[in-house]
């Protein structure tokens, strides 16, 4: 009778051991992180239509790192800042010449974050604000103006904002 | 008070270690002298040691169970166990409150054969177990692989997504494996071993129950989960007389 009995604890302790000891504390490459803005560049005279500005980068303000180069010059991934509810950038055009251009843009958003798992946290998702894009620096800017083409910024699949030029 | 419960738990393994050693020499009771046997009522009540020491050395911890079983056959046992905690946890990437109670009942089955004059078991069992539980999200990281702005790894403390989500629930199946050794006239120390499955939870929004209140862990790939408990309990034998 006390054989099979030990048998039996000890096969319930090495399965508690087992389901104790998982996987479960290691988020997995596939998971999606937080999404980025992805912008296109439009012709101001054909909104559908993409256009490539001459002489054209980007500088973050407040961070001297060069931005990831995603994407082409008229598909730009940018990233936004999860702590606060704007980010700047300096769009410069025929950047280095004499008609060399600066404007100085502010984007406006709010976040939301979703659960994935513990091991991962949450992933935070934006929505652009009504007025989703500021110029700072007014006056003889080259950028004319902007079209919302997704409000929801929750993936990186299609283009969120168009800027016109 | 409590050196003496310190040294009880002790004592108990040594005892749990006797009564095995023991159980060989096992001898067929001669049941026609035991024709004035009384039935008695046997009602054990007691707590958990584990749950009581961890409330007073940790400052993540604060909790109870109560654990009782009646004596319906032979050999077999109603159990129930009552508890009730509130505990802070940090799992990787989220760190939360889960503050709750949980009840949890079912049977027990003596398997060990004692000696005349001792009463010890060897049980398994099964429960059935409930919870009402709240969950408070304190804080949490954002998954950002691709780290362009220094600030993104700072924890969210407040706002968005933390919080409370209230009115949770679960409930859940136990395989149970106790040993339970008598150390003094009708007082035993119990070890209890565990294992959960479980059956349906309220999931709070945008979050999930990594912990639930007597269920303990639950964990993301599966449904299976852990526990157990170290017991002190009393048997009050209502109606016994001396054969």
């Amino acid at each position: 009778m006390f054989k099979p009995l030990i048998k039996f604890c000890v096969g319930l302790l090495t399965l508690i051991l087992v389901i104790n000891c998982e996987r479960d504390d290691i988020c997995i490459e596939d998971i999606r992180e937080s999404p980025d803005l992805i912008i296109l560049m439009l012709d101001i005279e054909n909104k559908i239509q993409r256009k490539e500005p001459a002489g054209f980068s980007i500088l973050a303000i407040g961070n001297n790192v060069e931005l990831p180069s995603r994407g082409t010059k008229d598909s730009i991934v940018l990233p936004l800042k999860i702590q606060e509810n704007i980010v700047q950038f300096e769009f410069i055009t025929n950047k280095g010449t004499a008609e060399e251009n600066i404007d100085t843009l502010q984007i406006n958003y709010e976040r939301f974050d979703s659960f994935i798992n513990s091991a991962c946290g949450f992933r935070s998702n934006y929505i652009l604000e009504k007025l989703p894009v500021s110029v700072l620096n007014p006056g003889n800017n080259w950028i004319k103006g902007f079209t919302i083409l997704r409000d929801t910024i929750s993936d990186e699949t299609n283009a969120h904002l168009g800027i016109l030029h | 008070m409590k050196l003496t419960h310190t040294w009880v738990f002790y004592i108990s393994f040594l005892s749990l270690g006797y009564s095995l050693g023991q159980q060989n020499d096992n001898l067929p009771i001669d049941d026609s002298l035991n024709l004035k046997k009384v039935k008695s009522i046997n009602l054990r009540v007691g707590f958990d040691l584990y749950r009581t020491i961890l409330s007073r050395v940790s400052n993540d911890f604060e909790g109870f169970e109560v654990v009782g079983d009646l004596k319906v056959g032979e050999d077999f046992f109603i159990a129930l166990e009552l508890g009730n905690l509130e505990t802070t946890k940090q799992v990787e990437q989220v760190n939360f409150t889960t503050n709750g109670s949980y009840l949890k009942m079912g049977f027990d089955y003596n398997m060990l054969e004692n000696l005349e004059g001792m009463n010890n078991h060897i049980t398994i069992g099964a429960r059935i177990g409930s919870s009402k539980h709240n969950q408070i999200l304190n804080s949490y990281t954002i998954l950002d692989r691709t780290r362009y702005w220094s600030t993104s790894d700072l924890p969210v403390t407040n706002g968005f997504a933390t919080g409370e989500r209230s009115d949770l629930n679960a409930l859940w199946f136990e395989v149970v494996l106790n040993f339970k050794v008598q150390i003094l006239k009708n007082i035993y120390s119990g070890v209890s071993l565990r294992l959960n499955r479980l059956i349906s939870d309220k999931i709070p929004s945008n979050f999930d129950n990594i912990y639930i209140p007597g269920f303990n862990k639950k964990t993301q790939d599966n449904i299976f989960g852990a526990g157990f408990n170290y017991t002190l309990t009393y048997n009050f034998s209502l109606l016994s007389k001396k054969k």
